[in-house]
């Protein structure tokens, strides 16, 4: 284990707590980029404070085989974000509707926003996402998101790297019946 | 195979607001409030172990007691732990090396009821605390119910019982060695609690 990992830090932190705050220097800015894409920025503001709280109370029980402490801490604010179910469906309607008001021609999904028209895409890809079930939504969102790795989801969340991808296929599949539910 | 997830990832709200603002007060306010929250060194001795018995209280209104034990008895929620079920909702409390649990009333699956219901408790809620002094003036001013004032019992706690906003009754006390230790004086002989006669 590196000392200036952060698997050093929060070891170190154990006798000398100060040395926690280096973990806020390095992914705070990361961390609350995250809140604010699922929650916006005002819940995403008191989440960040709540983040870093919680995840000193808990520092004696990281895992330091982890040099990187990023999915440890996307782990403890997806948990924190299962309260703001609510926040969450409000944002990505308002996002839909900002998506399906913006023409751009350049996009890489150009096609399939041609094919079904955005006005009733984006609504639907949001509709879909806020009616999956939570703990898909968590895997998807950080993988398609975040772009974390099936291992870093695993380990943010706790549970096997299959689990991650039954969850991620399952999530998938349900997106697309959701999506067209005509069978488009 | 492109479909739902590039769909998905061109709705990342980044994306769709490019300009997104950073603001960077944020950050060095966080980071403040963090570094004096860990120079507290009540809050960085917390332990991260669930103890294996601790009871589960129900109220009619679980929101507001979750407010009213935080905030008259200072108990701190475990805040990661939150389950919200809709409606209604969980939640865990810790102090020391306690925890309670609290819940929405629930008579039809666990068969437990507000003591606001049935109008009355059988259970009292013993809580050490270190000095119950502090305590004790800090839930007078919030506005606690105290039904037994502060006083040094014949067993060798200082102790007062509080019935909290829906009834469930707590006793919170501190051993006599615990406060000569942190250089308080005791009765010399305590007889609260005895019975009379």
């Amino acid at each position: 284990m590196a000392v200036d990992s952060d698997a050093g830090v929060i070891s170190a932190s154990i006798d000398d707590p100060e040395r926690f705050g280096l973990l806020f220097d390095r992914h705070a800015t990361a961390m609350y980029r995250y809140f604010v894409r699922r929650v916006g920025s005002d819940a995403a503001d008191s989440l960040l404070g709540e983040l870093f709280r919680v995840a000193f109370e808990r520092r004696a029980t990281y895992d330091c085989r982890h040099e990187n402490a990023r999915p440890w801490l996307y782990g403890i604010a997806t948990r924190l974000l299962a309260r703001h179910h609510r926040s969450e469906a409000r944002r990505l309607r308002a996002t839909a509707r900002l998506a399906a008001s913006l023409d751009r021609g350049s996009d890489p999904s150009e096609q399939l926003v041609a094919a079904m028209d955005a006005a009733v895409l984006w609504p639907a890809v949001a509709e879909a996402l806020t009616r999956l079930p939570q703990v898909e939504r968590d895997v998807l969102l950080l993988y398609a998101w975040e772009d974390l790795s099936y291992g870093d989801i695993a380990t943010a969340l706790g549970v096997p790297v299959g689990t991650v991808r039954s969850r991620l296929h399952r999530a998938r599949r349900r997106l697309r019946e959701l999506e067209a539910p005509s069978g488009r | 195979m492109t479909d739902e997830l590039s769909a998905l990832r061109r709705l990342r709200p980044d994306q769709v607001h490019p300009d997104y603002p950073a603001e960077p007060t944020v950050f060095s306010r966080h980071k403040e409030q963090l570094m004096a929250m860990i120079g507290d060194t009540d809050l960085a001795a917390i332990t991260d172990t669930m103890p294996d018995i601790y009871p589960r209280l129900a109220y009619n209104d679980e929101r507001a007691a979750l407010d009213y034990l935080t905030r008259v008895f200072q108990f701190q929620e475990i805040r990661e732990a939150r389950m919200d079920q809709g409606d209604t909702m969980l939640a865990w409390l810790r102090t020391g090396t306690g925890v309670i649990m609290l819940g929405h009333a629930n008579e039809e699956v666990h068969q437990i009821s507000s003591p606001q219901t049935v109008g009355g408790t059988t259970v009292q809620i013993m809580v050490y605390v270190h000095d119950v002094d502090a305590h004790y003036a800090h839930a007078v001013r919030e506005g606690a119910i105290i039904s037994m004032p502060i006083q040094d019992a014949f067993y060798g706690v200082r102790r007062y019982e509080a019935t909290d906003l829906e009834g469930h009754r707590w006793h919170f006390g501190e051993r006599f060695e615990d406060i000569t230790a942190r250089g308080g004086t005791v009765s010399e002989h305590p007889d609260g609690g005895l019975p009379k006669g």
